[in-house]
């Protein structure tokens, strides 16, 4: 059953994202100043705001497993922190091919694009971290210190268009300017976008979270076959 | 004032088997002689180029020093079991903490001081332009390194691969306080003032400090015992 | 000017669903390996009991 509502959670964010892939291509406009390209935002912005998501929950989680010591929540962390990185990938290819057309190079050094890409290495560290442990319990909690020092750097990441002067475009969504800054149709497909990848990346999370229930399964019987013999 | 003395009492533990064996220090400081050598080959010493990457070539010297010190300080408690003496006596473990986070600090400081001589006389700088400027710069940046450092070497001491995951878990969470240092020392030792349009750096490095700090003594507990 | 932006449109796109896809499957491959180690293991242990019981 839960199987069921999972798959289908996962159908309905993929046919909400095609369908909002038709708007983006046939019912929106060319930007002005853009053209064309400025298309690829409403997935770069999405993805970025999926990515945060996931890793401010992957960091309440390991506070919550410091707390609690319940492993659920280290289950909850890692499948979160994976999802997460996937969808800075994504953040980071997007932006990287937008900017190619913009600003005619792939990548440069301003704060924006560094601090998302230390985030990138960093989360990348953590899933290393996991992989060197054995013991399961100081696993989960060595990893969950580690995920709330990373937490660090998404906030900088976030606020780093704030702090300092960037070719990166500043705040563009209503949420924090006010308005103005954006076209309401292009900001509410813009939002759409976003609640269909969180979605995907909550069904992600959920598969990823029973993997890593049956690793744990697999281990466990590993270890008493051994000591059983 | 009881938990300053058991601080210094670590401190002072951590210090004295340095001095005795002086493992550590020496690998950290020819290590740091050698890359300063071998840099001379990656740029021309001599051309006026040098002296805008100053600060970045020496933090970077500092960075990988301070890692052959951050990794032997949990490390070197191992051997019999001295980690668990250590966490089960009657010290609370932020004081553990603090305490090798202070010796660490004193040796990468003991570092920092002999190779930006050698620096000087290598490359012709002048360097000491701004002395206290550049002390202070120097002290807080190495604080905040050796925080990271000795946290996450608490962290990864029971680790397969520990020498590997530590610089590559550390590096990139220390860069906020090396992309400060880096750009101040830069600044101090070309014998400018810092402008006002670099305050934003001191003040990351106070707050990089600050806050990882705060969160490796409320963590640190967690990560010894358990 | 303006064709290439389009065509780099597609690309900003293509590698957003690519790379979505790609998790995708790195998932489900995981997926399977995993279930393959539990049946694995069980069915060792099955054998196991089953020569200790004869």
């Amino acid at each position: 059953m839960r199987e069921k509502i999972l798959y289908g959670a996962g159908l309905i964010a993929g046919l909400y994202l095609v369908r909002n892939l038709y708007q983006i291509l046939l019912v929106l406009p060319d930007e002005v100043d853009q053209g064309a390209i400025y298309r690829i935002l409403l997935f770069h912005v999405p993805a970025w705001i999926t990515c945060f998501s996931a890793y401010f929950l992957a960091g309440a989680a390991s506070v919550m497993y410091l707390i609690k010591k319940d492993m659920r929540y280290d289950t909850f962390s890692v499948a979160s922190v994976e999802v997460g990185l996937a969808f800075t990938l994504i953040g980071l290819a997007t932006g990287s091919i937008w900017a190619r057309i913009i600003w005619g190079i792939w990548w440069t050094w301003d704060a924006r694009l560094t601090w998302a890409l230390i985030t990138c290495i960093i989360y990348a560290g953590y899933l290393m971290l996991r992989h060197a442990v054995d013991d399961p319990t100081a696993r989960a909690k060595n990893s969950a210190v580690l995920c709330i020092f990373s937490y660090a750097s998404v906030i900088i990441t976030y606020k780093s268009i704030d702090w300092w002067r960037t070719q990166h475009p500043g705040a563009v969504l209503s949420i924090r300017t006010g308005g103005g800054r954006m076209d309401p149709a292009m900001e509410s497909i813009l939002f759409q976008n976003a609640i269909a990848l969180l979605l995907l990346a909550g069904v992600m999370v959920a598969v990823r979270m029973r993997q890593e229930d049956t690793q744990r399964e697999v281990e466990s019987l590993r270890r008493y076959a051994h000591a059983a013999v | 004032m009881r938990y300053l003395r058991q601080t210094l009492t670590i401190a002072a533990k951590d210090l004295r088997s340095e001095i005795r064996t002086k493992e550590s220090l020496n690998a950290a400081i020819s290590f740091a002689i050698v890359i300063l050598v071998l840099f001379s080959f990656a740029v021309d010493p001599s051309s006026e180029q040098i002296k805008e990457m100053s600060g970045g070539l020496l933090w970077l010297v500092f960075a990988f020093a301070g890692a052959l010190i951050l990794n032997r300080s949990f490390a070197r408690e191992q051997n019999n079991d001295c980690l668990d003496a250590l966490v089960s006596s009657p010290i609370p473990g932020s004081a553990l903490f603090l305490g090798k986070a202070l010796a660490n600090f004193v040796l990468l400081t003991v570092v920092e001081f002999v190779s930006m001589p050698i620096f000087g006389i290598l490359y012709n700088m002048d360097w000491m332009r701004q002395p206290l400027w550049l002390a202070a710069v120097l002290l807080l940046a190495t604080w905040g390194i050796t925080v990271i450092g000795t946290m996450f070497s608490a962290l990864t001491v029971n680790l397969r691969m520990r020498e590997l995951m530590l610089p590559t878990l550390i590096y990139p969470m220390m860069i906020p306080a090396l992309m400060a240092a880096m750009r101040l020392t830069t600044l101090l030792i070309n014998g400018e003032g810092i402008p006002a349009d670099d305050w934003i750096w001191v003040k990351l490095i106070v707050g990089f400090d600050i806050i990882f700090t705060s969160l490796a003594v409320t963590l640190v507990e967690i990560v010894l015992v358990g | 000017m303006d064709s290439r932006n389009f065509t780099y449109m597609f690309y900003g796109l293509a590698a957003a669903w690519l790379i979505l896809s790609l998790y995708v499957l790195t998932l489900v491959s995981r997926e399977r390996r995993l279930r393959r180690e539990l049946d694995s293991v069980k069915r060792m242990l099955e054998d196991r009991e089953r020569a200790a019981k004869a």
